[in-house]
């Protein structure tokens, strides 16, 4: 039940720069997720707040007292390592009373708190077996109820559930959620897959190339993406982003999309913002759930490539390379390859980029 | 699938004779290097044989004496001082270069400037020739030499103790001399066991807030055991041969004040020459040795199976 406070971050590994610069502030009790592609610096910001690796540069502060020179053990921090880093010499009970065990919890306390932790996370049954030899999903859990157990303020997670299958994922996400409703700690939570980072934070931030790209919730994060990385990273199948011109017609502003044909005209907030920020070459973005398919009527004209029917949806492909666009409609829709359709995003949901420096162009909501 | 299981049979027994025709010469070779001496050993630890009698010694059956050798073993109060000095050496040299590799070999697990300048001189004392070590340790202890030297300079008085030529500082220096040579193989050993624990399991236990001491007793001992017991057993077997450099610091003197059993059994051997007799030592201490080995690899076996 702590606050976490980033000022500055930087962290150098020589010459390569892991971290270029964060701030960010999670508040008390709060899910933040690290999301990012591999290599972005999330493991590395992680490290630095538990301690395992002082910054190059910047502040990390807890509840406002700052960090620096505070060793890990002191920190009270719970880490859970990607790989788990179990104790494989001992069993499942004494992982779990490891942490209380060192801290010289009497053995009664200790004793409780490992029955009620096994419990919580149904370790129960294996708790005497040794640990070597359990299976990826059990180690799992027991990597979470080792740290979990002492209850720590603060609980940072790198990438728990990325060596674990998909159903086990499901289960996990939901008892992870489920574990930080019941202890209230502050969560930070690392992960390269956006459903977790969707599913179970309070807010997520988008990192890339050691940069902090935009802090925000889910919806936040989903709806008005800050630029084109976060547009493109967030969301399944991600959004649809196509380079075009600015046009005046005479039913308002438009961009040109090339061989797409000419854009229906833009909302008028949109519009207003995109004549004030000057921009002509833009990149125009629709979220490929939220467009209406016709076979004639306004909108961007394109050949079907080919569909794909994945049970609860269908996704429609157009286009070829660069100039592809992805569509998610009903899975009933019928529609045939090398058919000409068009497509007309919901004028609500279309998004102006900045081609030059990437960034979104924003209309006053 | 019908007659696979007796072809297999059959196969498995043809594998082994073709295995046993292919590694025939080295099991000849084995019986004449190891057990062709050693019953040659046992045959001559059972006679009063020696050189000097000028008969082969497949002849010796002519000077039979049964037991006699081993009975004369029981009460020879030279043979056991040697041993009981041996056990001396051994208890201090052993438990000091173990805890002084073991040290070290903690310090070279985190990094420091010159950790490697520092590392290629501790290794250095391992690749001295024992003999030369012997030499080297033989001037640095001699009255006016520059242990003296080094103690005169610290204390301020003019220190001219005769080390080698008093009973127990010769036995002192000589073991200095081998806890010099051999704490690097212990160093090496341990810190070989050391580096392989995983980083993962210490960061882990650091943030569940064990202490250091924590640490190593319940993360990196467990993970250490094997090689730990390996080093013990190596340097436990090697000190119990102890000789080169002893012989060259002290020849076993003053008087048998540094003898240990190895330079007993040269002297008896080249001295003496009463072979019969060397043999029947010999026979016994290789017995001893062999049942210490096997229960340290028992242990060993043991603790693998564990961990
Ligand atoms: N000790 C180090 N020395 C040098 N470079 C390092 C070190 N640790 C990390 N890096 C580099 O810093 C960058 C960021 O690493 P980091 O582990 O934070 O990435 P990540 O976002 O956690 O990625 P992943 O999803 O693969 O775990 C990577 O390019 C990595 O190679
Ligand atoms: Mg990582």
């Amino acid at each position: 039940m702590t606050t976490i406070r980033l000022e500055n971050l930087v962290k150098s590994f020589g010459s390569f720069t892991a971290l270029k610069t964060m701030d960010l502030e999670i508040g008390n009790g709060e899910f933040v997720a690290l999301l990012g592609p591999s290599g972005c610096g999330k493991s590395t910001t992680m490290n630095m707040i538990a301690g395992m690796e002082a910054p190059t540069s910047g502040r990390i502060l807890f509840d406002g007292r700052d960090m620096a020179g505070v060793p890990m053990g002191k920190r009270g921090v719970g880490f859970v390592f990607q790989n788990y880093a179990i104790f494989t010499h001992m069993t499942v009970r004494q992982n779990l009373a490891y942490g209380p065990k060192a801290r010289g919890w009497p053995k009664a306390k200790v004793d409780a708190a490992v029955a009620k932790i096994a419990d919580f996370l149904q370790l129960t049954p294996m708790l005497d077996q040794k640990s070597a030899k359990l299976s990826v999903n059990i180690l799992q859990r027991l990597a979470i109820g080792r740290s979990a157990i002492v209850e720590p303020a603060i609980f940072l997670l790198d990438e728990p559930l990325s060596n674990v299958d998909a159903a086990f994922r499901a289960v996990m996400r939901t008892e992870l959620k489920h574990l930080q409703r019941e202890f209230r700690q502050t969560m930070v939570y690392v992960t390269h897959d956006q459903l977790e980072a969707m599913t179970m934070a309070d807010r997520i931030a988008v990192m890339d190339h050691g940069v902090l790209q935009q802090v925000g919730t889910p919806i936040e994060v989903y709806n008005d993406p800050v630029n084109l990385f976060v547009a493109r990273f967030i969301g399944a199948p991600g959004m649809n982003l196509v380079e075009g011109t600015l046009a005046e017609t005479d039913r308002g502003l438009a961009v040109d999309l090339g061989a797409f044909g000419l854009s229906p005209p833009l909302p008028a907030a949109l519009a207003g913002a995109a004549r004030t920020a000057g921009a002509k070459e833009v990149v125009y973005g629709f979220r490929p759930e939220e467009v209406t398919l016709r076979t004639e009527g306004p909108g961007l004209r394109a050949a079907v490539g080919f569909v794909e029917r994945i049970g609860a949806r269908t996704i429609v492909h157009f286009g070829a390379a660069d100039r592809a666009l992805k569509i998610v409609a009903e899975p009933s829709t019928a529609v045939s390859v090398g058919e000409t359709l068009s497509i007309e995003p919901v004028a609500a949901s279309v998004r102006l980029f900045d081609k030059a420096s990437g960034r979104a162009i924003k209309g006053a909501a | 699938m019908p007659p696979s299981g007796t072809r297999t049979v059959a196969t498995d027994r043809e594998e082994r004779r073709l295995g046993f025709r292919l590694t025939l010469p080295t099991q000849v070779l084995i019986l004449f290097i190891a057990v062709f001496p050693l019953l040659m050993q046992l045959y001559i630890s059972l006679t009063d044989w020696s050189p000097l009698e000028g008969t082969g010694w497949w002849r010796a059956y002519e000077l039979w004496n049964g037991f006699a050798n081993y009975t004369d073993l029981l009460g020879d109060s030279r043979l056991w001082g040697a041993l009981w000095r041996t056990f001396v050496v051994m208890l201090v040299c052993v438990p000091a270069e173990f805890l002084l590799g073991l040290g070290l070999a903690v310090l070279f697990m985190d990094d420091f400037p010159g950790k490697r300048v520092f590392y290629s001189i501790l290794l250095m004392p391992m690749m001295v020739v024992p003999a030369v070590a012997g030499y080297m340790f033989f001037m640095l202890f001699q009255s006016g030499g520059p242990v003296n030297g080094i103690l005169s300079g610290l204390t301020g008085l003019d220190v001219t103790i005769a080390w080698l030529s008093d009973p127990t500082l010769a036995l002192v220096a000589v073991m200095i001399a081998d806890i010099w040579q051999w704490t690097p193989l212990m160093f090496l050993i341990l810190l070989a066991g050391l580096v392989g624990v995983p980083e993962d399991q210490l960061k882990a236990a650091t943030l569940l807030g064990a202490s250091w001491g924590q640490r190593f007793v319940t993360i990196m001992l467990p993970r250490i055991r094997t090689v730990l017991i390996i080093a013990l057993a190596i340097r436990v077997i090697e000190s119990f041969k102890i000789f080169d450099t002893l012989y060259i610091m002290t020849g076993g003197g003053p008087g048998v004040a540094t003898e240990t059993i190895s330079v007993y059994i040269y002297k008896v051997t080249t001295q003496d020459l009463i072979w019969g007799y060397v043999a029947a030592i010999a026979l016994v201490i290789l017995i001893a040795l062999s049942v210490l080995t096997v229960l340290a690899m028992k242990r060993m076996a043991a603790a693998g199976g564990r961990a």
